[in-house]
């Protein structure tokens, strides 16, 4: 009997293991997690680990070390290039892998993998789009030039020695509680993540709703709407600058249906006339300026650069200092890609912000009734080439899913995947993204390049995602560059879906990358970029582009006082919260609703009374920012939501647009405010239901997290996996996207960087986050309250030498092939 | 004593034994444990669970303080409970528990007259 009960309960046993070291829905193996020994507790990193240690990495050529200092970036120095980039990709591992994982599993639609069903949609998204295609192309290209294959084989081989060394217990805490495993590194899957980039950067186009607006609106309204330049843009190369002559001839419009019209069947959706768009991602902007000598008050050029992208943690960046006996590098790389991607060496410094010219259009296609394997192009029957995506699900089998490719790119979307506002016939993408493209090279060359020509050289290699490149050297120069690979367009070629059966829609000459808009030391003395309209009108080659401009003008208006500038306004600048759309529409705002005599409440009163003192500062306490952006976002929504009422929703008119018109509708003079006019105009109606609104949002804020600006904003910085434990929400830090310091909710400056180009290198910089991508670290976010706070760390940038000074850094590896 | 032994044998052998095997060697240190020391079953159930109890306590409270909670701390907020100590406890009581269910099953299947 005794014995009976002995079996069961031992069975009992077996079941309970069994049970503890197996995944139940978002459960972890809960045995095994728990585990001190192999499980999450191997994650809890000792707050004062020593990192110090002797490795042996057998595929080294020579000796080599790496310092950390107290913040845990790596000062690596290695013999040659090689060594550099082996031991590059081995750092990256060994603090950021996971991310590096699930970013590249992203990018190739490889999420469902791990996640199962729910993100099926997302990667069959992504390989429709051809991020795989494109970066197997770019592969290509990386592969062919034997300094970036040497590049990227090394950085390679250091992450896979690190993989290769892992126990379970080693794993990365989130592999724990997800239960997969880390898996592999390719080549590919660093082009995937630069393909990534590219598609965070350049995968946004406004072609579809463009082309149901053109339709629906009267043209004279469309042009006032969306103009292709806004009027009064600052313009990144300043206006007056000469530009060669074009070499290409410009095409002419084509004759003939060069564009297909949408017709009422086209849309399933005639009815009930609202599809939704993607929201315009205006977080994804970023600020680049650069002084020159004459500017500053060192006499020294100042170059400075915040890319405001995804605020993620681990972060997208990994501080990081490179060095060989011909190069010395030091700034933010990419976890997943070898080199430096923002920063400066020994002789200069470059920075990025995104260019937003459209590299990214639509064809509509005309499938052959009777062949479902042809389309027609040229009055020819064209087979597709059908590329086979093959998607695994996690316990499930996998998915298949066919890929029609045309002469113009991938088709994304057809019956089987229908388009955003349900346009329901095929659509073939064609994108710059899926050309093959060795942006590596760029990266390599710039890391080491000596002086502007260098830095030219270095940078016509970069050809997707375009940038507007700034640069700055130690003697004194400054310049920017609108770098990125063109197509040489006839006008309003790709503004809107073309015809694919038309051989005239083709994309043709690319733009000789020399004649891509640039400046050398412009007369007034610096260079900057936030987004806005790339030049004037006497840029010979068309082009459109997603531009925004208030940042911008915010900027240039600080740059260009006659004043000599140091690092400590550099650091202003970069944090600055001041609002151009606030100081441009809040006396409208207020002026409407007393002219107005409406009756109003006290606590109404109040309001206004609060916004008619506001310095127009969005800063993180201030309750009247939280009012003015409220009822900015009502105002906005109520007079669009009006206007554009049989219009795909949110494809508004630009904010700066809205801003423009509202003041041309209320002063007679431009924007004094003197001559506001008080007669009646058509937005009266809207101000006042706005403000009506407003007041509601702002009561039901007070009784619930108040109404600081920080805390109804919200600005976040996500862990990858969404897990709020490993996030932080309720940061507080002012400014929104009109503003230079671009805090939003989810997006905003992903690192901070101010470098001073002098007789010494003075550098700083800060990001949202920390060295290690460990949730169990303290380096997983120590510098996020820095960040914050609007502080900065100075950068540790060491002389160019085998040796250094050991006792000023907390540990160091030393490395023995 | 053979019940203190036994606590200390088990918490002993499985700290050396889990560095190289699964975590669920512990079972199988427990189970042999406690077969070797033919006890009542109740207390072969309670040695095992204090023994893998013991040896988690220590090694997590060890790992936990230089790591200043910053761990237990977020994983409690990832599996909801309300601080950095029920964590731990969690983790003891899941140790324990499989100590103490392998043990008790030894204890049971080892013959009768024995004890």
């Amino acid at each position: 009997m005794r014995r009976i009960y002995g079996v069961v309960i031992l069975i009992v046993t077996i079941c309970l293991i069994y049970v503890l070291d197996t995944k139940i829905g978002d459960i972890p193996a809960l045995g095994r997690f728990l585990d001190p020994v192999n499980g999450c507790w191997a994650s809890a990193e000792t707050v004062n680990r020593d990192f110090t240690a002797e490795i042996r990495f057998p595929e080294l050529k020579t000796d080599a070390s790496v310092w950390f200092d107290e913040r845990i970036v790596p000062h690596v120095r290695a013999e040659n290039d090689h060594d550099l980039f082996y031991i590059e990709g081995y750092l990256h591992a060994f603090f950021r892998l996971w991310q590096m994982d699930m970013e590249t599993r992203a990018a190739a639609g490889r999420v469902s993998e791990i996640i199962g069903n729910k993100t099926l949609n997302y990667d069959r998204g992504q390989r429709r789009k051809g991020m795989v295609y494109g970066a197997e192309n770019s592969l290509k290209a990386i592969e062919n030039d034997p300094r970036t294959k040497m590049m990227m084989d090394a950085y390679t081989e250091g992450i896979n020695h690190y993989i290769n060394s892992l126990k379970y217990r080693d794993y990365p805490l989130e592999y724990k509680l997800m239960g997969f495993a880390p898996e592999k590194w390719t080549n590919l899957k660093a082009s995937l993540l630069l393909k990534y980039m590219a598609d965070d950067l350049t995968g946004y186009t406004e072609d579809i709703p463009l082309t149901y607006l053109r339709d629906v609106l009267p043209k004279e309204q469309f042009l006032l709407l969306f103009p292709e330049k806004i009027t009064g843009s600052s313009t990144v190369i300043p206006a007056g600058t000469l530009f060669d002559s074009a070499t290409l001839a410009i095409p002419k419009v084509p004759e003939g249906a060069i564009f297909p019209k949408f017709e009422a069947n086209d849309k399933k959706i005639s009815k009930n006339y609202l599809p939704v768009f993607p929201e315009k991602q205006d977080g994804i902007g970023s600020n680049n300026w650069a002084l020159g000598a004459a500017k500053t008050q060192n006499g020294a050029a100042i170059l400075c650069n915040d890319p405001h992208l995804m605020l993620n943690l681990p972060s997208l960046w990994f501080e990081i200092q490179l060095q060989t006996p011909d190069r010395n590098v030091y700034g933010a790389s990419l976890p997943g890609a070898p080199g430096v991607i923002i920063g400066f060496n020994d002789s200069i410094s470059w920075g990025l912000t995104n260019n937003y010219r459209d590299v990214k259009d639509f064809y509509s296609i005309k499938q052959v009734e009777t062949d479902k394997n042809k389309y027609l192009f040229a009055g020819k029957q064209v087979p597709y080439e059908k590329r086979i995506e093959k998607i695994g699900l996690k316990g499930m089998p996998d998915f298949l899913d066919t890929v029609n490719y045309t002469i113009h790119g991938p088709v994304m979307y057809d019956d089987h995947f229908t388009a955003p506002g349900n346009y329901n016939k095929p659509l073939a993408m064609c994108w710059m993204a899926h050309n093959a493209t060795n942006e590596l090279l760029a990266v390599y060359l710039l890391n080491k390049a000596k002086n502007y020509s260098e830095y030219v050289d270095a940078i016509l290699n970069f050809q997707c995602p375009a940038q507007n490149m700034v640069y700055a050297d130690r003697l004194g120069n400054v310049a920017i560059w609108g770098q990125g690979q063109f197509v040489n367009k006839w006008k309003e070629q790709g503004k809107y879906i073309m015809n694919g059966a038309d051989s005239t829609t083709l994309w043709k000459e690319l733009i000789p990358m020399r004649e891509n808009p640039h400046v050398l030391n412009p007369e007034r003395g610096f260079v900057s970029s936030a987004n806005q309209c790339v030049t004037d009108s006497t840029y010979p080659y068309w082009y459109n582009g997603y531009f925004i401009e208030l940042r911008a003008w915010r900027i240039n208006a600080l740059l260009n006082r006659d004043k000599k500038f140091t690092i400590d306004d550099m650091f202003k600048l970069q944090n600055d919260t001041h609002s151009l759309l606030a100081e441009s529409t809040i006396g409208i705002f207020t002026n409407v609703i007393e002219h107005l005599k409406i009756k109003l409440t006290s606590e109404e009163e109040n309001y206004l009374k609060l916004l008619k003192d506001w310095d127009k500062e969005l800063g993180a306490e201030s309750k009247a920012a939280s009012i003015y952006q409220i009822w900015w976002y009502h105002f906005y929504n109520d007079k669009w939501n009006t206007t554009l009422k049989r219009v795909p929703e949110n494809l508004f008119p630009l904010p700066e647009r809205t801003m423009q018109l509202l003041v041309n509708e209320y002063y007679t003079n431009d924007m004094e405010k003197e001559t506001l006019e008080t007669i009646k105009h058509i937005d009266d109606n809207v101000i006042l239901k706005s403000f009506k609104e407003t007041i509601d949002s702002i009561k039901i804020l007070e009784k619930t997290i108040g109404i600081q600006w920080y805390m109804v904003k919200n600005t976040t910085v996500k862990h990858l996996s969404r897990l709020d434990a490993f996030s932080y929400q309720h940061l507080k830090i002012g400014g929104w996207s009109n503003t230079v310091n671009a805090a939003k909710g989810d997006h905003g400056p992903s690192w901070r960087m101010v470098v001073e180009m002098g007789k010494d290198i003075n550098a700083y910089g800060v990001y949202p986050g920390g060295q290690s991508g460990n949730p169990g670290s303290k380096y997983y976010d120590d510098f996020l309250q820095y960040w914050v706070e609007g502080k900065y760390y100075k950068l540790q940038f060491l002389p160019n030498n085998k040796e250094q000074n050991n006792n000023s850094f907390k540990s160091c590896w030393t490395l023995h092939p | 004593m053979r019940f203190i032994l036994s606590i200390i044998l088990i918490a002993f052998i499985a700290s050396f034994v889990e560095y190289f095997l699964p975590w669920w060697s512990i079972a199988i240190v427990a189970f042999i444990v406690s077969f070797a020391m033919a006890q009542k079953p109740a207390v072969s159930f309670l040695a095992g669970f204090l023994g893998i109890a013991l040896f988690w306590l220590c090694a997590v409270l060890f790992i936990d303080w230089s790591n200043n909670h910053i761990l237990s701390g977020k994983l409690a907020f990832v599996f909801k409970l309300p601080n950095y100590g029920m964590f731990i406890f969690i983790t003891i009581l899941v140790g324990g528990i499989i100590g103490g269910f392998a043990a008790w099953a030894a204890a049971l299947l080892r013959s009768p007259e024995k004890v």
